[in-house]
């Protein structure tokens, strides 16, 4: 188990003053910290993730900053308002309408999404546990128990999961796992996934790379104040907006009395993009992968109801 | 206590008690600050009463007892901080809840049994805020189901006759009429926009505060799919879902901008009209409220047939004790059930459970999903979540005073299913997309990693194509459907946790296969296919997904059979209420809220003696 880099009560105590000394107190004080994975651990960490959702004609998901959001989410107590909930209303990606006109105004908010909030203490037992373990957070022990297991820190599991997987990779090919080829890279990740090949983590009931896939879409697809999703561009790239209000997609004008629908980014009917010339739909194609993942969907639902007679009709 | 925890108290113990901080002596405690107790405290307040509420969730509101504009939330459209990281949801590591289908089976702990948001506000700021009314049928639908069996022959219902030992089904104790004034009361009180376009919705005596707001595309897609629809001999019937969201400037909330975090979201701009900005904050600014958050109650303190007092744990588990004049349940029906069943009495027994009935009778509303894929993208991150639906399928006759008599090939039948909501994916990456298919679909099904997790990501094979109608069924109340204490699960607390005993009844199965075709068929009309039906949970084990949860305290004249007078008021304890849910002593088929409302409005009129104002 991981010690924090810089002992909490020392920290608060020092945070606390220079928050009270600015007057700030309160605030959601944002400090820079020292990262939490050490130069060998961030590479095998990149090239996993990168593996993950690797890089293409779009970024793979260490462009995005996968990598930096995990170490955020492990450090999250590093700061004075754990880095865990981001703060409300707005983002200041989008103005304010203008409710004249029903269009969007000049007028942007301040970006409060970067002001995390303050944990009520069960969020913050929650979490506590969740990064330092049951044990290390105090975690009354029969919740555990009754579980089947201790759960442990992600501050160890990734630590460990890196560390086993440059090991894998040394035995196999005799180097780390970050200077493999991508093809050796993607056949090890595969061998590692196949059931049994890692153990479950105890209360969680998932392996080191479920843990991993999980954190590389959030890091991909969340909102950029988490560390990740560099720039909004894992959101460009799947063409989605992300966060719109205040503006949102529809906008109220007293002067008509009704709404309007935001230019480009329509409500009531489809997006521009896939209408012809006429007004026809056109569709665009979907890929091979997104088909084949609808149409096994679809399939799925028959052949649940053979198994278990009656479950889908 | 950590050094975290007393900083984050420091800096949370303004938000922590909101209203007025210096009352001291309670006419009335109400125990949750949602649906039910931020309906009953806004009532209570009005005519004088001293209130005070305490909330087991924290405060996502901000300063709501500060008097003029509604105060910036907590709220934001942010996927991580809802759909993963649960900002509003208990922590099911340190509140679980265990389920099972069968009553002698041990139960099994499972992450996620019908919780609901535990925050300031209840749990209707994660919905996205449907509020249909029920139908005259539905508050006796018992007499007249037994009346309409006697009289035709060849009919039969599951549920009733002579299948009646099987269900548990029962007239409310009030009509429909008498509640139509709390109806319009609560429309008014939480700003719902609709139209009078559903056939099958009962009379009103008010119009809809505010017109329907703009329709999303896929919305219009099913609605043109379901006018091509035949059933019973005729067209379905689309219209615009009535809601509690503003479509106008509406009493200090801008209208909605369709941000299309709205379902499973709190709402940033007010124009969800919850609780916490609504009712809730007017009983704060009166003067006469003070609201505790972060404080869960552990006991109701009695002599068998009065409180006296309660205890509750604060946020850093050190127990309370609180004295008023009475009590009032509003923590829904899991939690409101399970606080009697831990307060013992002198004699043995559990609090205002003379009749056995606490904890029976749990319903849930019975959600059959059928989904297809369209070719198009249907950006459903754009909208409310659902704008329109229909509800041909509560299988009732215009105007909902009759019932639609089926011919089948036993005979006839009735098939009361529900309210059906026109849906889709939200467009949400991590939650619609990347979980399912990395996660929820099986092994050689889905894609774990790699390229073809990404082109599916990228496709939103899921979240930008999926197309859904989802039908709310009215759920058989079952005496078996229950919730009691499990007796080894614990909580945080080191309290038993609430075990819930669930099984579907022929009544909502029925209904779910005669209407399913006919969804299909909707789907297909608006151009979906691979059409597909969700599997029904509860046949493979697992706990039902709807978060409609009635019951548990029935409502009714007959202290053997029911748990609370017509007034909400215990039978067997003379300054106890419950004002939520779970006083229902059925579901019908529609989204339950703006009938919780209704029913505490009416509740906490009648406890002092007032009446909705015009």
């Amino acid at each position: 188990l991981r010690e924090p880099l810089l002992d909490r009560r020392t920290f608060l105590r020092g945070a606390a003053a220079t928050a009270a000394a600015a007057g700030t107190l309160g605030l959601g004080l944002r400090c820079d910290f020292p990262g939490f994975f050490s130069d060998t651990e961030f590479a095998t960490l990149e090239a996993l993730c990168d593996r993950l959702l690797p890089p293409d004609r779009d970024p793979g998901a260490a462009a995005l900053g996968v990598p930096r959001y995990i170490e955020g989410l492990l450090t999250a107590f590093d700061r004075l308002h754990p880095q865990i909930f981001a703060g409300g209303p707005y983002s200041g990606r989008t103005p304010f309408p203008d409710y004249q006109n029903g269009t969007p105004s000049r007028r942007h908010p301040s970006n409060r999404f970067r002001r995390f909030l303050a944990m009520s203490p069960r969020q913050e037992l929650f979490w506590r546990a969740e990064l330092f373990g049951a044990v290390a957070a105090g975690l009354p022990a029969h919740l555990g128990q009754q579980r089947g297991g201790v759960l442990r820190g992600l501050r160890s599991i990734y630590p460990e999961g890196l560390a086993r997987l440059d090991e894998r990779a040394q035995t196999l090919h005799g180097q780390p796992f970050a200077g493999l080829d991508t093809a050796l890279q993607d056949t090890l990740l595969q061998q590692l996934d196949a059931p049994g090949a890692l153990p479950l983590e105890p209360v969680r009931d998932r392996t080191f790379l479920d843990i991993a896939i999980q954190h590389t879409l959030e890091g991909c697809f969340s909102a950029p104040e988490y560390g990740g999703n560099r720039d909004g561009r894992g959101w460009r790239m799947i063409s989605i907006e992300g966060d719109s209000q205040p503006l949102g997609y529809s906008l109220f004008s007293r002067a008509i009395g009704g709404y309007r629908e935001r230019e480009g980014h329509p409500m009531s009917t489809p997006n521009a993009d896939e209408l012809g010339p006429d007004g026809q739909l056109v569709p665009r194609p979907l890929s091979a992968d997104g088909l084949r993942i609808q149409t096994r969907i679809g399939n799925l639902t028959g052949f649940l109801d053979q198994v278990i007679p009656g479950a889908c009709q | 206590m950590s050094v975290a925890a007393r900083a984050n108290e420091t800096l949370g113990r303004r938000r922590n008690i909101l209203g007025n901080a210096r009352l001291a002596h309670f006419d009335v405690c109400i125990i949750g600050s949602g649906a039910g107790g931020g309906s009953a405290a806004h009532v209570l307040t009005a005519a004088g009463q001293n209130v005070l509420i305490l909330e087991t969730g924290h405060n996502p509101w901000g300063d709501l007892d500060r008097p003029g504009e509604l105060p910036p939330p907590l709220q934001s459209n942010d996927e991580l901080k809802y759909g993963v990281r649960e900002y509003l949801d208990p922590q099911a590591l340190l509140e679980p809840r265990t389920f099972r289908t069968q009553p002698n089976a041990t139960a099994a702990v499972r992450d996620d049994v019908n919780s609901l948001p535990k925050a300031v506000g209840g749990a209707f700021q994660h919905a996205d805020s449907k509020t249909p009314r029920y139908n005259v049928v539905d508050f006796e639908l018992k007499s007249r189901i037994e009346k309409l069996i006697g009289e035709t022959p060849g009919l039969s219902v599951p549920g009733f006759g002579a299948d009646a030992g099987s269900a548990n089904f029962a007239d409310w104790p009030f009509d429909y009429a008498e509640l139509e004034p709390y109806y319009v009361a609560a429309e008014r009180l939480y700003g719902v926009q609709g139209s009078l376009e559903d056939p099958f919705a009962s009379w009103r005596s008010a119009p809809f505060p505010m017109p329907p707001g703009v329709p999303m595309y896929l919305a219009l897609l099913l609605a043109e799919g379901a006018r091509q629809t035949q059933l019973s001999g005729g067209p379905l019937h689309p219209f615009p879902f009535p809601a509690s969201i503003t479509s106008r400037f509406y009493e200090g909330r801008p209208p909605c901008v369709d941000c299309g975090f709205c379902s499973g979201f709190g709402c940033p701009s007010h124009a969800k009209g919850t609780p916490a900005v609504t009712t809730l904050r007017r009983a704060l600014l009166s003067g006469h409220c003070q609201l505790r958050a972060n404080a869960t109650v552990v006991e109701l303190v009695n002599d068998g047939g009065h409180v006296t007092a309660l205890h509750y744990a604060d946020g850093d588990g050190v127990i309370h004790e609180q004295r008023a004049d009475a009590f009032v349940l509003a923590a829904s029906p899991i939690e409101s059930a399970r606080l009697c069943l831990l307060s013992p009495t002198p004699a043995g027994g559990a609090l205002g459970n003379s009749s056995g009935q606490v904890g029976r009778n749990l319903m849930f509303h019975h959600q059959t999903l059928v989904s297809g894929f369209t070719p198009q993208r249907l950006h459903g991150q754009r909208g409310k979540a659902v704008s329109d639906g229909l509800s041909d399928f509560r299988g009732v006759e215009p105007g909902g005073d009759a019932f639609r008599v089926v011919p089948t090939a036993a005979g006839r039948s009735l098939f009361l299913g529900g309210i059906v909501e026109f849906s889709a994916s939200q467009g949400l990456p991590i939650t619609d997309d990347g979980g399912p298919i990395a996660f929820d679909l099986p092994r050689g099904v889905g894609f774990r990693f790699g390229l073809s997790l990404k082109n599916a990501l990228l496709d939103g094979a899921i979240s930008q194509h999926l197309i859904a109608m989802q039908m709310q069924g009215e759920d058989a109340p079952q005496l078996g459907n229950r919730v009691d204490l499990d007796p080894s699960v614990r909580d945080l607390l080191g309290l038993p946790v609430p075990r819930i005993t669930y099984r579907p009844h022929a009544y909502e199965l029925s209904s779910r296969r005669f209407y399913e075709p006919t969804m299909k068929q909707v789907i297909a009309n608006a151009g979906g296919s691979q059409t597909f039906i969700d599997p029904c949970e509860t046949l493979l084990g697992d706990p039902p997904t709807s978060r409609h949860i009635m019951g548990t305290l029935r409502m009714g004249s007959d202290p053997s059979s029911s748990v609370v007078n017509p007034d909400g008021r215990f039978h067997d304890v003379d300054n106890l209420f419950a004002c939520d849910g779970s006083v229902f002593p059925t579901s019908s088929g529609y989204n339950p809220t703006l009938t919780i409302f209704a029913v505490a409005l009416r509740i906490a009129h009648r406890m002092v003696g007032t009446v909705p104002g015009p």
